[in-house]
């Protein structure tokens, strides 16, 4: 049965190759029917599998350590387009498993859904999962946060393979407690940097301790509820870090791990614990360092994330934030830029963005530092315009411009920096609308 | 001049949808007419608040799980709310906060959570977990005296029945049960509501309302709420509107 369902897939990426279509998920979902929903029980995989999941981050990590196996010269397979639900990742395997279903390569190394950890790798055995964190993000899909931890949870229970987990989120943390028997489980930590805070900023979940329900007790806060904490009630918090991250200086921007110093290309704190992560898998992997430093320092992403465009003469930086706690990052990074800047706000609202748009609430806009305009365009121009209105930022100084090439046009008016947030769907055309005005009036993008 | 007092409670806990956006907009409207607001928070285990002394008490909505936490609590401050709505404190619930002030919540697993009972409503969640009223909503409301249409999200597991004075009509979406005709309850002093969004936000009337209410319990002469400027808001709504009704009338 196995053998048939394999042809049955390859044939169907066979068949969308030559009509020149996208593989990426069609025959995947095929495969999910005609398997009662068990897509990736065919395979045959006898390599380790690194899986790495959460909610922000998980194309950047999972692009990083492919990249240290790669680097070290192992032959690898990885979902770089994202493709990271079990569907996808069986049509990543169709393509690359011979016609018994075996998976021929050195490392799999797979940027997988939350939601979908435990199905997948309940059918093929995994040697290493990363968790980054848990934030609110697309509530309606996944149902609510805490049933998605509850998820995986239940995995972790009775998985003693090794678990790289952020070990200064508490939704994350508490995983390393799910099975007290894996003696493979290992936390990342950062040292606070100059933003830090002792309060939290942001509006933020996992207040409580999961395990006692005391109020967690912050040292600090790095960014919304990521931070050094600890239950007293408890000690839920206190470990021993597999990897710290220190001297974060995001200015040049530069921090080391492990006593190595490492220069990002992003100066995010957000990056920061990325790197920190990927630092950590290649600590596991015993990655040459050269490789790692390689890896680390040459990272960098041209799909609007931290993305530098020229509109003219006018020095613009697009970001993608897709929830609450990316756009109050991207406003961090733009307030702790020095000078005036103008800002441009893409907001959609199509399915795969969750169809509800009440997470721009969840935004700190009252931190705004020598913004000067604002410009709002997307399908929800006006409730992003509203929101801001409403943090107290004057109306007057809000354009709404629902056609995103108009927004474009009416933010370059003006000189100065600026600063464009696009949502998840919105993000593609609004790099777009940059070019065309580029193509159009001058300027360059990367 | 009078200050407006909020007490919102449980904000740490219940803020689905960004409900507490709802507090942020009831302050920026006071505060534009020079209107003094103080917010306080009440959360699990606080020392209990004096209810009788403020003009209008804010309950969220939220995780299920949260919500069981907070039955419990809540029935510790039944007393306290029961004698501040008789008094005409104003109660604005969304959502879970608007499901325990009735009489019950019967869960998915048929267990009954007591709810505080001064509503005659119960609210009984289906079976299965999957079947839930979500996606954008509009009602017609009355309750200004004119007809308003308002925009929100909703997003329920919970099918609410016995509503004698619902907040609105149905328009678009499913409001109280699946697929009914009414959503959300109302008195004078009583919005409660499964409107996320949040509620507030294109909805400038119903802030309005709300803050009018606080401010002319005591007021005599009564106070006129000096207009503000909602071209923002109103063409926002207008694009939902559009959007979600006016081209099936067409
Ligand atoms: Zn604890």
């Amino acid at each position: 049965m196995k053998r048939i369902l394999i042809i049955i897939g390859k044939i169907i990426v066979r068949l969308l190759h030559l009509m020149k279509r996208n593989a990426g998920n069609l025959p995947g979902i095929i495969l999910w029917h005609l398997s009662g929903h068990k897509a990736v029980s065919m395979f045959k995989v006898d390599c380790p599998i690194i899986a790495v999941t959460g909610t922000n981050g998980k194309t950047s990590v999972t692009n990083c350590i492919a990249q240290l196996f790669e680097g070290s010269g192992k032959k690898i397979i990885t979902n770089r387009e994202g493709n990271n639900l079990d569907t996808g990742i069986c049509s990543l395997l169709l393509r690359h498993c011979d016609m018994k279903g075996r998976v021929n390569a050195d490392y799999l190394i797979l940027e997988t859904d939350e939601s979908h950890v435990p199905v997948v790798y309940s059918q093929l055995k995994l040697d290493t999962l990363v968790v980054l964190n848990f934030f609110r993000d697309q509530l309606d899909r996944n149902g609510e946060m805490e049933t998605l931890i509850q998820k995986i949870n239940g995995f972790c229970k009775t998985f003693s393979g090794n678990l790289i987990l952020n070990g200064d989120d508490p939704n994350t943390a508490r995983l390393g407690k799910a099975n007290p028997a894996n003696r493979n489980v290992k936390y990342f930590h950062a040292e606070p940097y100059a933003f830090a805070t002792e309060k939290a900023f942001e509006a933020s979940e996992g207040r409580f301790c999961p395990f006692c329900g005391e109020a967690l007790d912050y040292e600090y806060y790095q960014y919304s509820h990521i931070g050094k904490f600890i239950c007293k009630k408890c000690g839920f918090g206190s470990y021993e870090p597999y990897i710290t991250a220190e001297n974060i200086d995001l200015e040049k921007p530069v921090f080391t791990a492990d006593g190595h110093e490492y220069s990002p290309k992003l100066n995010s704190i957000y990056n920061v614990y990325n790197m920190t992560a990927v630092a950590a898998a290649a600590k596991l992997y015993n990655i040459d360092q050269k490789v790692t430093d390689s890896v680390i320092s040459t990272y960098t992403v041209n799909n609007g994330r931290m993305e530098k465009f020229m509109l003219g003469d006018r020095d613009t930086t697009l970001n993608l934030a897709k929830n609450p706690v990316g756009a109050n990052m991207t406003l961090r990074v733009m307030n702790e830029m020095k000078g005036e800047k103008e800002l441009l706000f893409v907001l959609n609202d199509n399915v795969a963005d969750g169809l509800d748009v009440s997470w721009i609430w969840d935004i700190n806009f009252s931190v705004f530092e020598r913004v000067t305009r604002v410009v709002t365009s997307g399908t929800r121009a006006y409730d992003i315009a509203v929101r801001i209105k409403n943090s107290g930022y004057p109306a007057e100084k809000i354009v709404v411009c629902p056609d995103l090439d108009k927004s474009v046009e009416e933010l370059a008016v003006t000189p100065g920096k600026k600063f464009v947030i696009a949502n998840y769907t919105a993000v593609q055309p609004t790099r777009a609308a940059l070019k065309r005005f580029i193509a159009g009036n001058g300027g360059n993008s990367q | 001049m009078k200050i407006l007092k909020i007490l919102h409670m449980y904000a740490d806990m219940l803020d689905l949808y960004g409900d507490s956006g709802n507090m942020e907009i009831l302050e920026y409207r006071c505060r534009m007419r020079g209107i003094e607001c103080e917010t306080d928070h009440y959360s699990v285990d606080s020392e209990m608040p004096d209810f009788l002394s403020y003009d209008l008490i804010y309950i969220g909505g939220g995780a299920d799980l949260e919500q069981q936490h907070i039955a419990a609590d809540l029935l510790r401050c039944r007393a306290g709310i029961e004698k501040a709505y008789r008094d005409g404190v104003f109660l604005f619930l969304i959502c879970g906060g608007y499901q325990l002030m009735g009489k019950y919540y019967r869960d998915a697993d048929g267990n009954d959570i007591p709810g505080l009972g001064l509503f005659g409503y119960h609210t009984i969640a289906p079976e299965s977990r999957k079947k839930r009223c979500i996606g954008n909503i509009v009602i017609r409301t009355e309750i200004t005296g004119k007809a308003v249409d308002i925009v929100g999200f909703e997003n329920h597991g919970g099918q609410t029945m016995g509503v004698k004075t619902p907040f609105g009509k149905v328009l678009y979406g499913n409001g109280n049960c699946s697929k009914s005709e009414a959503e959300g309850y109302f008195e004078k002093n009583v919005i409660a509501t499964y409107l996320h969004g949040p509620c507030l936000a294109k909805n400038p009337e119903i802030s309005d309302y709300m803050i009018s209410y606080c401010l002319n319990r005591s007021a005599d002469p009564p106070v006129e709420l000096q207009p503000l400027d909602d071209s923002l808001e109103k063409k926002c709504r207008k694009v939902m509107l559009d959007r979600l009704i006016n081209k099936y009338r067409q």
